[in-house]
């Protein structure tokens, strides 16, 4: 059978001011008609560069050597006109980010109509008609009436089915698909990969996978390529690859992946905290803008942190996950109900009182780049709260305590110099949490803290806290949608959906039994990494997903 | 005039690289430099090098044309136009020098706290500013100079109270992200106070926006010092300014007499365009917009 | 209802802008020496004249009132009376507005003609030397004071070469402006040469910047082709800042009519101002303040409500 995609000792090297920088060596790769193949690794691996290649869209400082066939035309020999005949018929692509991915100010329907006319000779009537048959199939509801909607009228999901209806308005041989799901919840996830699946089996197309997620490459893929700094360093099927990994880094990276326990916990069972509550949501509602565009972002939310205790708190976009954590903090005042932090109320609380409530508490925030002051150095970052709350304290005792914290999240104490800049996104985030705990807080508010991070990086981060905090013995209120991560990690979980809590329990039997339909189904949604498993569990699911339409 | 200088706002540099070197390899930025600096010498300490009577006219020596002697030629009064040029260099440079940078100051103090406050204030702040710039700045130095014929000083504070609208635009923005950062939300979930939000992470953060505000204000302030000058309301004779000389020469040029307004022209020019060009650079080199 | 919601929200925002533009104009008004009266009866009028005047139009009352006063005469029409012609305000710049707008409009679609175009074909040739050179001569633009390049024009096309007349069409309607169309060659390029450096800059970034977004690298992987991608998507996203920024740009074009009718000897309302300035004619200056504010004012507006037509994504908090 000939392969609709050939690699063979690929190579790309970026010209930079610092010089040329080679992202991609040696990379040799096929994938056949229908089958799947995932590319993964981890940030800066070249994964995504290796993609962008097989369809020359190389941004303008990239030079690519070696050779890529696809259906047997040679990609990095091509001119422009060439491969403008290519893709979208023979190979196109799927993004990651589909809330840009579109034109904004191009109604859906005409920007699938152009791939059709870019590439068959039909009437702008025909190429139309084409677009919502397109969008009938990527399962967007009312069809005829979407074809005229613009993106921003479109949720993230649905926008994506809009770029899988333009990668295959043509019918093409090869798609290849850019982390399709990353930016996108899991239920979210699900409905699209199950998407792409169909569409590849009903139409034997070769797709080339790039994905940082091992569930997602356990749910989808044939065979699995492993990238590390630019080359391949292992290839095999999915089965192989991901039960049997050979080689070193696999098994790292495999080991490093959070895994939803989906049968009787075999780890440490979590105690349920008796201790006093450290803070206190009850009944609390908080609604954004005014007027008849106001959005009810929490709705009637009680939630509660005892001392020493772990509290997840899960749920997709929109959840008002965030927005009940910055309840927590003060940072949004609630519309109604009562917070209380450390048995005081913090809506009454002002002035001196206040800023001694708020000293028993530690934040860290998701964005490594956004959450350090690029202008300041690691050691005046993490000292900032010593000068908020101990400003009699000396400058020799504040540089020690400032190590003394560097040392504590295993930072070298010289890192206290550098600028942020300097620091990887792991570091960055260690810096946030030594500055979040430089005052000793009663209380760790964590939102998304590693979401950003890639996944042995993750796991570093989360060692440091929950060797800190049963060390230091603080609360933690913990927000994350990743609930593989909650499970790992907290006592307690908190699922939320839509501005309310939908269930809260302890986080083993709540998320090994759930009471409600939503928990079952998020918890269903997310991917495992190990194909046998994930096969049955997806097969399950879309069996209850059909009943649950029917 | 000042409101042009929000069109250039926009382009983003790809790569980092140190301050310094980005500003460096911006070829026409570095010019500008080089320019801004020898109409500096050429005005302050030219005139010791070439000394002229610029108080005094001298009716034997009116409209000559370029000489030995008077290497721009005289204007109608007999003063040395090249010497004059020295002369009123000074005071287009120095009024826009210091108009640019009152404009900036009032634009951030201004932009600063409607960004900062937010809500009602804001929105109050934010009307007074679109009015402002709805009243084009021609016309009310027309109406006050019809008022009061203000001197240097007067003129300095005249054209930074019409000029600082833009900047106060610009820097409004900027606080309004930078106030939104996860680094200011932490401070202030820990307790630290508003002023500290400001002086420690705001300001800092903006100081880039400012200096490059300040830039094109100081091109927009010089070019404005040479309208006011056309009009009729700029400093009053003996003094001149480019402005003034060049509207001086406006009827000579019909009879032949290109050296009263070709140099003044081209030194307005010049320098104009110097300082849109250091702004354009430093604008690429801190990489404004983005990036924290 | 969105959109009925955000123009009434929009309007009211507008009126705010004028209200606070009266309170400065009066301000102005009570800054001249001696006050509206001198300002309305003349430097010759007697102080007995002054007092008699100021107690027949209430001026010995508190400001506040005075200021109500004020703006029931503003809500009437009446900007006062010209006391070199002789006319009522009103009725002077109703005369000469259009043959401004005539001036300032041509200039503003002329310059944006050239502009747009011309910063979207240097964002392609980025870094090339065609892009260099434009840059250089937009600077240039920029940085010429209206006067002087219209001076050089002037030498240039009616001394070196006599391609055009020196001085705008004189007539006293608009059709009859229109009648002499060589004659508005001159005072339209004046007006918009410096409108063509701002705007082709602005062009310019916001073509790059649009260039680099997701959605153009989307539509080259379905296989569209650089020009169909610049002209179907990159264009209109392009321009929509673009209009944002030309509601801020009315009093720019007015300062420059300002000149231009000066130096061509054009009768709008730029000549008025300036020999109302000339002989002081206080309520002929702020009544045209007044007018081109409001105009400045609409401009932004019209602005505004045209980029929401092209841009249909909903802005979200507006003030």
């Amino acid at each position: 059978m000939n392969n609709i995609l050939e690699m063979e000792n690929l190579g790309v090297t970026f010209s930079t001011e610092s010089g040329d920088v080679p992202a991609v060596r040696g990379v040799s790769l096929r994938v056949a008609p229908g089958e799947t193949l995932a590319l993964v690794g981890e940030s800066g691996s070249g994964k995504s560069t290796v993609a962008l290649a097989a369809l020359g869209l190389l941004p303008g400082n990239a030079r690519a050597s070696g050779g890529v066939s696809v259906g047997g035309t040679d990609v990095v020999g091509a001119g422009e006109a060439e491969l403008a005949r290519l893709r979208g018929r023979t190979a196109s692509m799927v993004f990651q980010e589909p809330a840009t991915a579109l034109d904004p100010l191009t109604r859906i329907g005409r920007q699938i109509a152009e791939v059709v006319r870019n590439h068959r000779d039909v009437s702008r009537q025909e190429a139309a008609a084409e677009a919502v048959e397109l969008l009938r199939r990527v399962g967007i509801p009312d069809p005829e009436r979407r074809a005229s909607a613009f993106p921003f009228q479109l949720s993230g999901g649905q926008r994506q089915r809009v770029v899988i209806a333009m990668a295959i308005a043509n019918s093409p041989g090869l798609l290849v698909a850019d982390e399709p799901t990353t930016a996108l919840d899991v239920t979210v996830q699900a409905e699209i990969l199950d998407l792409l699946r169909a569409l590849a089996v009903d139409s034997g197309t070769g797709v080339l996978l790039v994905t940082h997620n091992m569930g997602v490459v356990a749910d989808f893929a044939d065979r699995v390529a492993v990238m590390l700094e630019g080359e391949i360093v292992e290839t095999g099927t999915v089965e192989d690859v991901l039960l049997r990994p050979t080689h070193e880094y696999t098994r790292r990276l495999l080991e490093a992946v959070p895994r939803l326990t989906v049968s009787e916990p075999v780890g440490v069972v979590h105690e349920e905290s008796e201790g006093a509550p450290v803070v206190e949501l009850r009944g609390v509602g908080v609604r954004f803008g005014r007027g008849p565009r106001a959005v009810r972002a929490l709705d009637d939310v009680s939630l509660t942190v005892r001392a020493g205790e772990t509290v997840g708190l899960v749920g997709e976009s929109g959840s008002g996950k965030s927005t009940a954590a910055r309840v927590a903090l003060g940072l949004v005042a609630p519309e109604s109900g009562d917070v209380s932090l450390f048995g005081a109320d913090l809506r009454k609380a002002r002035g001196r009182a206040r800023r001694t409530l708020l000293a028993g508490v530690g934040v860290v925030l998701q964005d490594p780049v956004a959450s350090l002051d690029a202008r300041m150095s690691v050691g005046e970052c993490v000292a900032e709260p010593l000068r908020v709350h101990r400003s009699g304290m000396g400058a020799a005792e504040r540089r020690e305590r400032v190590a003394e914290v560097l040392e504590l999240v295993r930072l070298p104490r010289e890192l206290a110099r550098r600028g942020p800049r300097e620091l990887s996104g792991g570091q960055r985030q260690r810096v946030s949490l030594a500055r979040a705990l430089v005052l000793a807080p009663r209380l760790l508010v964590a939102d998304e803290p590693t979401s950003a991070l890639d996944v042995s990086v993750q796991r570093t981060v989360l060692e440091v806290i929950a060797e800190l905090q049963s060390e230091l013995g603080f609360a933690c209120l913990f927000v994350s949608h990743d609930l593989a991560v909650v499970q790992q990690f907290a006592g307690r979980v908190v699922v939320m959906r839509g501005g309310r809590v939908e269930e809260q329990g302890p986080t083993m039997s709540t998320l090994l039994h759930p009471e409600t339909a939503y928990t079952r189904r998020l918890i269903a949604a997310v991917p495992i990494p190990d194909p046998v498993l994930q096969r049955e569990r997806r097969e399950r699911r879309v069996a209850s997903g059909t009943e649950a339409g029917a | 005039m000042s409101v042009q200088s929000a069109g250039r706002w926009g382009l983003v540099a790809q790569f980092p690289a140190p301050l310094k070197a980005r500003f460096a390899r911006n070829k026409l930025a570095v010019a500008g430099l080089l320019v801004v600096i020898l109409f500096f010498l050429f005005c302050f300490l030219g005139p010791l090098l070439y000394s002229t009577d610029q108080t005094h006219t001298d009716l034997t020596q009116v409209n000559l044309s370029p000489s030995g002697a008077h290497w721009l030629g005289t204007d109608a009064v007999g003063h040395d136009e090249l010497g004059r040029l020295m002369y009123g260099g000074k005071v287009s440079l120095l009024v826009g020098l210091a108009a640019g940078v009152l404009a900036t100051v009032i634009g951030t103090l201004w932009g600063s706290i409607a960004g900062y406050a937010g809500g009602w204030v804001d929105a109050v702040m934010m009307r007074v500013v679109d009015a402002g710039i709805a009243i084009p700045a021609l016309f009310i130095l027309l109406v006050v100079s019809a008022i009061t014929t203000p001197g240097v000083p007067g003129l300095i504070v005249i054209l930074g109270l019409v000029s600082w609208l833009v900047p106060s635009r610009l820097v409004r923005a900027e606080t309004l992200t930078l106030k939104r950062r996860d680094y200011v939300l932490t401070l202030r979930a820990i307790g630290g106070s508003h002023g500290r939000a400001i002086a420690r992470h705001i300001l800092p953060n903006s100081v880039s926006t400012i200096v490059v505000a300040a830039t094109f204000q100081v091109a927009d302030a010089i070019l404005l010092v040479a309208y006011v000058s056309y009009l009729g309301l700029g400093v009053q004779p003996p003094a001149t300014d480019w402005g003034g000389m060049l509207s001086a020469g406006l009827t000579a040029a019909y009879s032949g007499r290109w050296w009263l307004i070709v140099p003044p022209g081209l030194a307005i020019i010049l320098v104009v365009c110097a300082f849109n060009a250091i702004g354009d650079g430093l604008r690429d080199a801190f990489d404004v917009k983005g990036r924290g | 209802m969105d959109t009925l919601l955000y123009l009434t929200r929009r309007i009211a925002q507008a009126l705010v802008v004028i209200l606070i533009v009266t309170v400065v104009v009066f301000g102005l008004l009570h800054a001249l020496p001696g006050g509206p009266a001198r300002g309305i009866l003349g430097p010759q009028a007697t102080p007995q004249q002054i007092t008699l005047f100021n107690h027949d139009q209430g001026l010995d009352r508190p400001l506040p009132v005075q200021y109500l006063y004020y703006l029931r005469q503003l809500l009437h029409g009446d900007l006062g009376t010209s006391y070199t012609l002789n006319e009522a305000v009103s009725q002077l710049i109703e005369q000469r507005l259009p043959k401004t707008l005539v001036l300032t409009v041509l200039s503003a679609v002329v310059g944006l003609l050239l502009a747009l175009p011309l910063g979207m074909w240097q964002a392609v040739r980025r870094n090339k030397p065609a892009d260099y050179v434009i840059t250089t001569l937009s600077f240039v633009a920029y940085s010429t004071p209206v006067y002087f390049l219209g001076l050089v024009l002037v030498m240039v096309f009616t001394q070196v070469v006599r391609w055009f007349p020196s001085q705008a069409p004189q007539g006293d309607t608009v059709a009859q402006v229109f009648a002499d169309p060589v004659a508005l060659v001159l005072p339209v390029v004046t007006g918009a040469a410096s409108m063509v450096a701002v705007f082709s800059r602005y062009m310019r970034a916001a073509t790059l910047e649009n260039l680099s977004e997701d959605y153009v690298r989307t539509a080259r992987a379905g296989g569209s082709r650089q020009r169909a991608i610049l002209f179907r998507h990159v264009f209109r996203n392009s321009l929509t800042p673009v209009i944002a920024m030309l509601g801020y740009y009315v009093p720019v074009l007015f300062g420059g009519a300002l000149v231009v009718e000066q130096l061509f000897n054009y009768p709008g309302m730029g000549l008025l101002f300036w020999s109302a300035a000339q002989s002081s004619d206080y309520p002929v200056l702020l009544g045209c303040v007044l007018v081109i504010s409001v105009a400045t004012v609409v401009g932004t507006l019209l602005a505004d409500v045209v980029q929401r037509v092209v841009d249909p994504r909903v802005k979200g908090g507006l003030a």
